[in-house]
């Protein structure tokens, strides 16, 4: 996907989003994945997550959801175009957008419970 | 170990090492390398527990341990830490009573690096030293500051306490659950937060402290 097909994709979003960028070569992403699952279990119908698989080959990070279960939806940017766009640095990086697309914040690096569930509520009091 | 994170990992080594200074009564020699040493022990026993919990084996990932942010379990951690304490006392229930203030202390110092962290916050309030996020205009509470404080009051309390065996280490741990189990309604959590093993903490200290008439001490003397 490219990063205007991603955008264009927050644009019709009606509910916030977190957006997660990972890699199955990157070692915190293990780390963060069953954190993301408990958030995408606790928060799903409210809150829109979607998985960026970044400088990755299809087979590896298929392997890397199967591990983990992640079952909210995931896209493949090869290039990392879409995290580039948003000025995101390095591996792993999880956005929080407002519905239609804006962005609220960014978490640069390793994000633990406590920083995901304070950027998901944070999200639940703009929008409630 | 990203900067925040090692920062506050120093304030709790500054703050217990400071706590071994005001309360050394019946300390055993380098009783601030102890306190480190198991500290770190508890670190790793809780990165693994950690993991081992989110279904990764560090067997076969031992890259990962060294992703601390990733999660340290803390009940893993306390035991770990005690574990590694006791054996470096070689098993002198008297030290463990005469770390307790200085560990809570240090526990504090853990919690108030939130401030180096910026991690302080839990839920939503309105009260007035309640403070928001950078731009955002949500209020909430300090909860990490309010464990710090919490933790601090124990440490002074337990160190008036006598040296019955067992009595300060158990009232110490139990009072440490305690102040978990009080603020987790105040915490922001994804998995309810781990209650079961902060009320087990508080049976098991409680337990201690009131079975302390029954162990007899063996040394009093410091360990060499």
């Amino acid at each position: 996907m490219t990063a205007d097909e991603f955008e264009a994709k927050l644009a019709a979003l009606d509910r916030p989003a977190v957006v997660n960028v990972w890699a199955s070569w990157c070692i915190p992403c293990r780390s963060e994945a069953p954190l993301l699952n408990a958030a995408f279990e606790a928060h799903g119908t409210e809150i829109e997550f979607i998985g960026v698989d970044v400088q990755d080959n299809q087979p590896d990070a298929k392997a890397f959801l199967a591990e983990f279960g992640l079952g909210f939806e995931h896209v493949f940017d090869r290039n990392r175009s879409i995290p580039n766009r948003l000025a995101g640095f390095g591996t792993p990086i999880t956005f929080f957008f407002a519905s239609g697309g804006e962005l609220v914040s960014t978490h640069n690096g390793i994000i633990d419970e406590r920083g995901l569930a304070l950027g998901i509520d944070e999200l639940l009091h703009l929008d409630p | 170990m990203e900067f925040t994170l090692l920062w506050a990992a120093l304030t709790a080594a500054a703050v217990g090492w400071l706590g071994t200074r005001i309360w050394p009564e019946g300390l055993p020699d380098h009783p601030a390398d102890r306190l480190l040493g198991a500290g770190a022990i508890g670190l790793l026993a809780g990165r693994i527990t950690a993991m081992i919990a989110q279904g990764t084996n560090p067997l076969l990932h031992p890259g990962d341990i060294l992703v601390v942010r990733g999660g340290v379990h803390s009940s893993g951690a306390t035991i770990g830490a005690l574990v590694a304490y006791m054996w470096s006392v070689r098993g002198e229930l008297r030290c463990l009573d005469a770390i307790t203030p200085a560990a809570l202390l240090a526990l504090a110092g853990w919690h108030g690096g939130c401030l180096w962290r910026g991690a302080c916050l839990g839920t939503t309030s309105d009260l007035p030293w309640a403070f928001a996020e950078p731009g955002s205009v949500v209020s909430r509470h300090p909860v990490e500051l309010y464990v710090a404080l919490a933790l601090t009051l124990a440490a002074w309390a337990v160190a008036r306490l006598s040296f019955r065996p067992l009595l300060r280490s158990g009232l110490g741990l139990a009072a440490a659950g305690m102040v978990r189990l009080l603020t987790e309604p105040l915490r922001l959590s994804l998995t309810g937060g781990p209650t079961g093993w902060h009320i087990a903490a508080i049976t098991v200290g409680l337990v201690a402290a009131l079975a302390a008439p029954w162990f007899v001490t063996t040394r009093a003397s410091p360990v060499t």
